[in-house]
């Protein structure tokens, strides 16, 4: 039988040195900002109960779960997704605790993508939720967090926000059964305007259809908003787009100018959303580095109802574009590697201990002779060798 | 600034394209006369295209080596996930046909049929939306061939003309769907360079109209 020792599974890898110093700085900058905040972390468990991911709203099909069972033959996945599971943690441990609560995540997620699309299955996502408030100080405080998040480690990004209200108000005003609409929101996110036109055209012309047909290219700067009034008159739809508009009035101080941008024909496959949604973008990175939004309908499915706001950020994708952009260095090569006669290891040892206090790079040679310390740091590059006793 | 990088699907969809990029202005004769080359400047450098096999040119745009893309409908919907279809540009119209043996009562009976088809997604999800299961049999080559020597009971397959199928004792029983060219976007870059790719939306749309 082939054994497969030498490989990782597809999707998965090993991060090495320079990998993982990367990944703690993308890391680390990002902890800062959402510790700033007042985000406390958690840690949920990497495999969950199938059931946390198989609500109707959850958004992840089960194609895409790694599965197994327990020991009683109850169906278990590797953690998908780190939002169904701190929901769940909040209506059973923090049910009773003062809200509202801000917690973060820093954890690996597993996704069994198609073969040899060059995606990842494992990587590692940090997020914030917001639990226990509604309200638009909480999507401001949700929103300036993402966007500290981005701009620590990146300067060419954009934010790109929109309102799950709007498709949802004017397509309730539709007479459609839910696989329609289903279809109409699809051909909206993939912008794809000739399949939206095909769909609308079978409808009974009214003003939500034609609202709805212009719903893809309703995007970019505040210019939108004048467009979206007039399309929107007199549907329902109107309340989220004011709500939205005000949002985007209260973010003016940060002067983010084209870096924020408005799209109403942001419609996610995560349906949990019911407020404000967002994804965030770096320039140099093909997919969507940022997503999140208000989710208030979420906790009522764990019988914990209570407003909640939170984002997700693609770490690992931040990380690979920060090794290949190869500002930063980096390099963990010593500078002195210290040798010790025979006895006088522990001596040796404490020397290197001291010159690291000083903050030189030292390191003990665990190489049995002189010589073959004085060839590995020729090899190596390290500068200098020093002798003890 | 980077040029905007298109991926074209090489061959028949790939001149029709470049006579497009020609009729709203820019200067193609790079791409004319390629040679060997696979990635090629357009215009006063304003954009570049890469030459791909119609599978690829989804897989480079979704993975945001290029930006933007010109693929037809049925690789799209055989291989297609995540990006935006911005425009049908109206070329390359063609159509995907269940046929059959003529004569064939096909939806008689209650065993299980068998397709043999290039296109295992597209023939699934049509007979899925049928309720109907099916045994489906990829095929790499003349698909026409499967009925004829006993595969299968019919195929799902592209026809333009039909005059293949006629000549082999084949005839369409029912269309799945219309396919044509496509313009399709990375959802990354359609947001960190909208104007970019507006304005060239716009020119296309003009001239396809």
């Amino acid at each position: 039988m082939k054994k497969y020792l030498t490989i990782t599974p597809e999707g998965t890898k090993d991060f090495l040195f320079a990998e993982c110093s990367a990944m703690d700085d993308v890391c680390g900058k990002i902890e800062g900002v959402f510790v700033s905040r007042g985000f406390k972390r958690v840690i949920t468990p990497g495999i969950e109960f199938y059931d946390v991911f198989s609500l109707p709203c959850s958004g992840i099909s089960q194609e895409m779960m790694y599965k197994m069972t327990d020991n009683k033959g109850r169906l278990l996945v590797a953690r998908p997704d780190s939002t169904l599971p701190i929901a769940r943690m909040v209506s059973s441990r923090l049910k009773n605790s003062l809200l509202p609560v801000r917690l973060y995540y820093k954890q690996a997620v597993y996704r069994n993508n198609p073969t040899l699309t060059g995606r990842r299955n494992e990587f590692m996502q940090m997020g914030v939720e917001l639990i226990g408030v509604k309200g638009i100080r909480a999507d401001l405080e949700v929103l300036t967090t993402a966007l500290s998040s981005i701009s620590s480690v990146a300067d060419d990004y954009r934010i790109e926000l929109g309102h799950a209200g709007v498709f949802d108000a004017l397509s309730n005003e539709l007479d459609i059964d839910d696989d329609y609409k289903e279809k109409i929101r699809v051909s909206i996110e993939g912008k794809n305007y000739s399949a939206l036109n095909n769909l609308l055209d079978k409808l009974k012309p009214c003003k939500a259809v034609n609202a709805i047909r212009s719903l893809p290219s309703l995007f970019g700067g505040e210019e939108v908003f004048e467009k979206a009034y007039e399309i929107c008159d007199g549907t329902h739809a109107l309340a989220a787009l004011e709500y939205l508009h005000k949002i985007y009035n209260n973010l003016s101080p940060l002067s983010l100018g084209n870096k924020l941008i408005i799209d109403l024909g942001f419609v996610q496959r995560n349906d949990y959303y019911t407020g404000i949604v967002f994804t965030g973008y770096i320039n140099g990175i093909g997919d969507a580095v940022i997503s999140g939004g208000r989710y208030d309908e979420l906790l009522s499915e764990f019988d914990a109802p209570m407003g909640a706001a939170g984002f997700a950020v693609d770490t690992d994708a931040i990380t690979i574009k920060q090794l290949a952009d190869k500002e930063v260095s980096y390099s963990d090569n010593p500078d002195i590697l210290v040798f010790a006669n025979d006895g006088h290891e522990i001596e040796a040892i404490k020397l290197v201990e001291k010159l690291n206090g000083e903050g030189k790079k030292a390191l003990f040679s665990v190489l049995p002779t002189l010589e073959e310390t004085k060839q590995f740091a020729e090899k190596r590059g390290i500068a200098e060798v020093r002798t003890v006793g | 600034m980077k040029p905007l990088r298109i991926a074209l699907t090489k061959g028949r969809l790939e001149k029709t394209t470049i006579e497009l990029f020609e009729q709203i202005g820019y200067n193609c004769d790079e791409v004319k006369n390629k040679g060997r080359r696979l990635i090629l400047p357009v215009g006063d450098n304003e954009f570049e295209v890469v030459l791909a096999k119609a599978a690829d040119v989804i897989t480079y745009v979704e993975h945001g080596v290029c930006d933007l893309g010109v693929v037809g409908k049925d690789t799209i919907l055989e291989n297609g996930t995540s990006f935006y279809e911005l425009l049908d540009l109206g070329f390359g119209k063609c159509r995907f046909a269940l046929a059959t043996k003529k004569g064939y009562d096909f939806y008689s009976g209650y065993n299980t049929k068998t397709i043999a088809t290039k296109y295992p997604k597209v023939t699934r999800t049509f007979f899925d939306d049928k309720n109907m299961d099916v045994r489906i049999i990829k095929i790499e080559g003349s698909v026409e061939l499967a009925p004829l020597v006993g595969l299968a009971d019919g195929i799902v397959d592209i026809v333009e003309t039909g005059s293949t199928l006629k000549a082999n004792g084949l005839e369409v029983i029912e269309w799945v769907t219309d396919i044509s060219a496509r313009l399709i976007a990375n959802t990354a870059s359609l947001k960190l360079r909208k104007y970019e790719i507006e304005q060239l939306q716009k020119k296309l749309e003009a001239v396809t109209k």
